[in-house]
């Protein structure tokens, strides 16, 4: 184990400790004297044990095992994540498969198995460019659409967001990166003609000097001159309700009976504790069940609440230094199999983490997504947990497999 | 193609600028804004606060009130007020005259609402409202609210009556809708338009600091305007109402219907005895839930739906028809001569009237009400083909009246006997009692109104409803009503209808006291033997016409007698006073 980086598992221990603690507070109401405590922590206790037990067996099982199980385990999640769409709505969405004792959620698996399966798909030797992104495009929007229609915008956006990172990090030229970000800029300007033409022109332009044939280079401008066009013809097309669900998503704060109230709510819990905090279980927004989320989606705001600025920074200190340490150890991984798989699994993490704590501090759109490590959630920590324990395993065993 | 090394950087780079948008904010909130925030949460500045919607009225077919909101001054606590736990449930207890336990209790279950308001105590009359108006200081936790509270304007069975929402049917309603302080429909007209009576709340964001100066925190919709409940517009006529409750036999249990017979809109709905709605709506006193379940007349059982009872001879059309349509007989044929009953095997089934009545037609068997014509006839068919026919006439199904919980009645199966009988049970004079509405048969009052409503109306059943139609601010909705043929033809439609003319204005016919001066009475006496009691059952259901028919009828009086002498003649007091209110000229 001379590889295995110490570090990160420690630092993870310590997030996962922080979890059980801040979920005990959270569910905990404290009214005068009297005090009840739901037992979540307990639950959670359970899972952590779990997921450790989990992330043991990934480190130590032949990577040929796995590696076998990596497509049928997609598949398999495919199927759950159609299956699930059939089953009665928990909660206003299809995202769970109740199995008695635990609901699962198989769009926490999808997240592992599909950025396993691009890793291994964009390693293959002699791929042309647009192979690589067809192939890791279709096996990446099969399961964000099904996540997409259940609805969890947040998860879906996740798995592009690994995509990218692992498309940048490795197999396409630098100028990728300018391609795949052009529709997404030519959406927000075609609302003014002007500027879509010198961006069109600036993009031609960019793309002109990398070099690039005159097929792709007319392929790009016509698609992105579609999509310009098309965009305000889609906007107009929507109902108004479709509209403002489109803008609440955006700004939260125009529905103030729901997503709005929520955050100002966060804010005032997480504002309120000041620098040094109200004090463990002393906390008073949590008791107003503004939401019915704060052990889960919301912990962070009664961290914030109870442990102050101090308690928030510790905690954030602690992300990025879990984080830190895993890029660090994955700058080493040769083969690019495992150098893909690890950076996607540690963007999915990262971009979690902020996605989270933004929304609780009202700096980002209200998505649902879970903060990892430390947020209430069987199948969400399991999955969290067994992906740092891959990437673990990938860096451990890089002498032996480069 | 970045290189190992770049590539790290550039993701270590943009996690410590993800990380640093994510300080910045917190340092603003937490450092910059800190106090602000400290005092928006300690004095919870920011709420969002329902505003209820209105509960719709209920009111006649003319605009007169049945069901109304009325003033009422109401009790609340606040739980995150409470100083002293024991020393407020004391004094409410005291006060108001609600037993300890209950107020305890209410206390116990809200504590964790801090900043809700719990409704307490309901309907403070204002002389005890002015009284303690001054202790109340002392209880910053208690404060007095003008509200309104349902208002019945009298007894009846079918309103039905809201009460205080229970845990339950909080969870199974959609939230939003309703709170731990809200009442919900629990039975009759209150439950069945409960989403229409009770509308949509409003909700505002405030949003004020103790200054009045507005925080600002959302700009927009800020106020959601609530969508109030819907008045409903009965059937019912009032007038009609009251005069049925008022001829009703003192002496009595029963239950009177009557149908506009061109729309099935159930003008009088009267089942005696009957209660105060009013009681149910502030929660029913433990002595007087007592004395309402344990009176032996039952004054909670809406006789007209929930009870069922055998139909007697006003069951005997549906027989007739069944003949008439298998072509069993015409409106000539003569079947087995009363003797004063019939030999069947060897049993004697006996005809009411111990005299006899001779050979007779199907016109004069009804009008007679013979039995033994219908022993006969019901020997040509199969107790299944009756039964079918019976549901096909829509009796012993539920009508699908818009009230809550009604009754089907019962026929039995041939297969029903064998199971509770017996294998080798001998189906024939099961049959035979069937035949004249004795038996295992059962209907409800409805069904059978119904039914001589679909007589009236060209053999057309409708749906018998209590709503008319449904005004809100925006828009007025009718209550479509649904309509079903009865397996009939034409000319024995015809003949039926004669018959019953005849039971009323014929010669000796059964339903002579049914007869009004000037107006067409048709009709059909019951007087069904029952476990119930030694008086059987008193019937009288048919229909009055003037250019067209009007009205129908069910007149039934629990053990009551013989229909023709006692309920005949109540439809009798029913046809003539509407007659005065509808037709002032005719049969004067």
């Amino acid at each position: 184990m001379k590889n295995f980086n110490w570090s990160a598992l420690v630092l993870l221990i310590i997030l996962l400790l922080v979890g059980v603690f801040s979920i005990y507070t959270a569910s905990t109401t404290k009214i005068g004297d009297e005090i009840t405590t739901e037992n979540f922590y307990i639950r959670q206790i359970f899972w952590i044990f779990i997921s450790l037990i989990m992330l043991y067996i990934i480190v130590r099982i032949p990577r040929q095992v796995l590696d076998v199980l990596i497509v049928p385990g997609y598949v398999l999640t495919v199927l759950m994540l159609v299956l699930v769409l059939f089953l009665p709505q928990i909660k206003g969405s299809h995202r769970w498969i109740g199995m008695g004792f635990a609901n699962f959620q198989p769009s926490e698996l999808a997240k592992l198995v599909t950025i396993l399966l691009t890793a291994k798909l964009l390693s293959r030797p002699h791929q042309s460019d647009w192979q690589m992104i067809y192939s890791s495009l279709l096996v990446v929007t099969i399961p964000a659409l099904l996540i997409l229609i259940e609805p969890d915008l947040g998860t879906s956006l996740t798995l592009f967001v690994s995509l990218f990172a692992i498309l940048m990090a490795g197999p396409l030229p630098k100028f990728y990166i300018v391609i795949f970000l052009s529709p997404l800029i030519s959406i927000v300007a075609s609302f003014s003609l002007p500027i879509f033409l010198v961006l069109l022109a600036l993009l031609l332009w960019y793309l002109y000097n990398q070099r690039l044939g005159w097929v792709t280079m007319m392929f790009i401008g016509v698609f992105n001159t579609f999509v310009a066009l098309i965009s305000p013809v889609i906007w107009h097309g929507l109902k108004e309700y479709q509209q403002n669900r489109i803008l609440t998503f955006i700004d939260p704060m125009r529905d103030p009976f729901g997503a709005g109230y929520q955050i100002i709510q966060s804010k005032i819990a997480i504002g309120s504790g000041g620098l040094w905090g109200k004090g463990f279980l002393m906390g008073t927004q949590k008791n107003l069940k503004f939401l019915p989320e704060h052990h889960t989606d919301f912990i962070f705001s009664v961290i914030g609440e109870e442990f102050g600025f101090f308690g928030c920074l510790i905690v954030l200190t602690l992300f990025f230094l879990f984080l830190f340490s895993l890029v660090r150890s994955i700058r080493k991984l040769k083969r690019n199999e495992t150098y893909f798989a690890s950076i996607g699994i540690v963007t999915y993490l990262a971009f979690q983490i902020f996605v989270n704590v933004g929304m609780n501090l009202g700096v980002v759109p209200t998505t649902g997504i879970p903060l990892p490590f430390i947020s209430y959630g069987g199948s969400n920590l399991l999955i969290n947990v067994m992906a740092v324990g891959f990437v673990l395993k990938l860096i451990n065993e890089r002498s032996i497999f480069g | 193609m970045f290189k190992r090394s770049t590539f790290s950087t550039i993701l270590t780079v943009a996690i410590t600028l993800l990380f640093l948008i994510l300080l910045l904010a917190l340092v603003r909130l937490q450092i910059v804004k800190g106090s602000f925030y400290q005092v928006v949460s300690q004095q919870n500045f920011v709420r969002i606060k329902t505003i209820p919607s209105v509960r719709g009225e209920i009111f006649d077919c003319n605009y007169r009130p049945i069901v109304l909101n009325v003033p009422s001054f109401n009790l609340y606590l606040r739980p995150g007020l409470i100083k002293d736990k024991e020393r407020v449930a004391d004094f409410v207890s005291k006060e108001f005259d609600v037993p300890l336990e209950e107020v305890s209790r209410i206390i116990i279950n809200n504590r964790y609402r801090l900043y809700h308001d719990v409704l307490l105590v309901e309907n403070i009359s204002y002389e005890k409202r002015v009284r303690v108006a001054e202790k109340l200081n002392y209880f910053p936790s208690l404060s007095f609210r003008n509200e309104t509270i349902r208002n019945y304007r009298y007894p009846n069975h079918f309103s039905g009556y809201v009460g205080k929402i229970n845990p339950e049917e909080l969870k199974n309603n959609d939230n939003s809708h309703y709170t731990i302080n809200s009442h919900i429909g629990k039975t009759g007209l209150e439950k069945f338009y409960e989403t229409a009576l009770s509308g949509t709340p409003g909700y505002e964001l405030l949003q004020v600091d103790a200054k009045g100066k507005n925080l600002k925190f959302l700009h927009y919709n800020l106020r959601k305007e609530p969508a109030h409940g819907a008045n409903l517009i009965l059937t019912i006529d009032n007038r009609l109402q009251q005069y049925v409750e008022e001829i009703f036999p003192k002496n009595l249990n029963g239950a009177v219907v009557v149908m506009d017979a061109q729309t099935g809109g159930i003008l009088a709905y009267v089942s005696k005895p009957d209660f105060d709605p009013n009681m149910f709506v502030t929660g029913i006193s433990v002595e007087d839930w007592n004395s309402l379940m344990q009176d032996e007349n039952k004054p909670m059982l809406d006789r007209i739906i929930h009870g069922t009872y055998p139909p007697g001879s006003i069951f005997k059309p549906i027989t007739a028809t069944l003949g008439l349509e298998m072509q069993v007989i015409d409106s000539q044929t003569k079947l087995a001569e009363c003797v004063g009953g019939l030999q069947v095997g060897n049993r004697f089934f006996k005809c009411w009237n111990h005299r006899g009545h001779g050979f007779l037609n199907v016109t004069d068997a009804l009008k007679y009400s013979c039995d033994v014509f219908f022993y006969d006839l019901s020997t040509n068919f199969t107790l299944d083909q009756m039964r079918d026919f019976t549901k096909a006439n829509f009796v012993t199904l539920p009508t699908g009246v818009d009230l809550i919980g009604e009754r089907k009645g019962f026929y039995p199966t041939h297969q029903w006997y064998r199971d509770n009988y017996g294998k080798h049970v001998s189906i024939l004079g099961l049959k035979i009692n069937m035949s004249i509405g004795q038996g295992e048969l059962l209907v409800t009052p409805l069904q059978m109104c119904a039914y001589f409503n679909a007589l009236a109306h060209d053999g057309v059943w409708i749906r018998p409803h209590l709503l008319q139609k449904t005004i809100t601010k925006d828009q007025v909705k009718l209550y479509q009503p649904e309509f079903k043929d009865l397996p009939l033809h034409r000319q024995n439609l015809e003949l039926i209808q004669d018959a019953l003319y005849k039971t009323v204005n014929g010669l000796h016919g059964t339903g002579g006291a049914a007869k009004v001066p000037g107006v067409d009475v048709y009709g059909k006496t019951g007087s069904a033997e029952n476990h119930m009691g030694e008086e059987s059952h008193a019937w009288f259901s048919g229909y009055a016409s003037w250019e067209e028919p009007e009205i129908s009828f069910t007149v039934f009086l629990e053990n009551g007698g013989g229909g023709g002498r006692v309920a005949a003649p109540i439809a009798r007091e029913i046809v003539t006073f509407y007659n005065d209110l509808k037709h002032p000229k005719a049969g004067k």
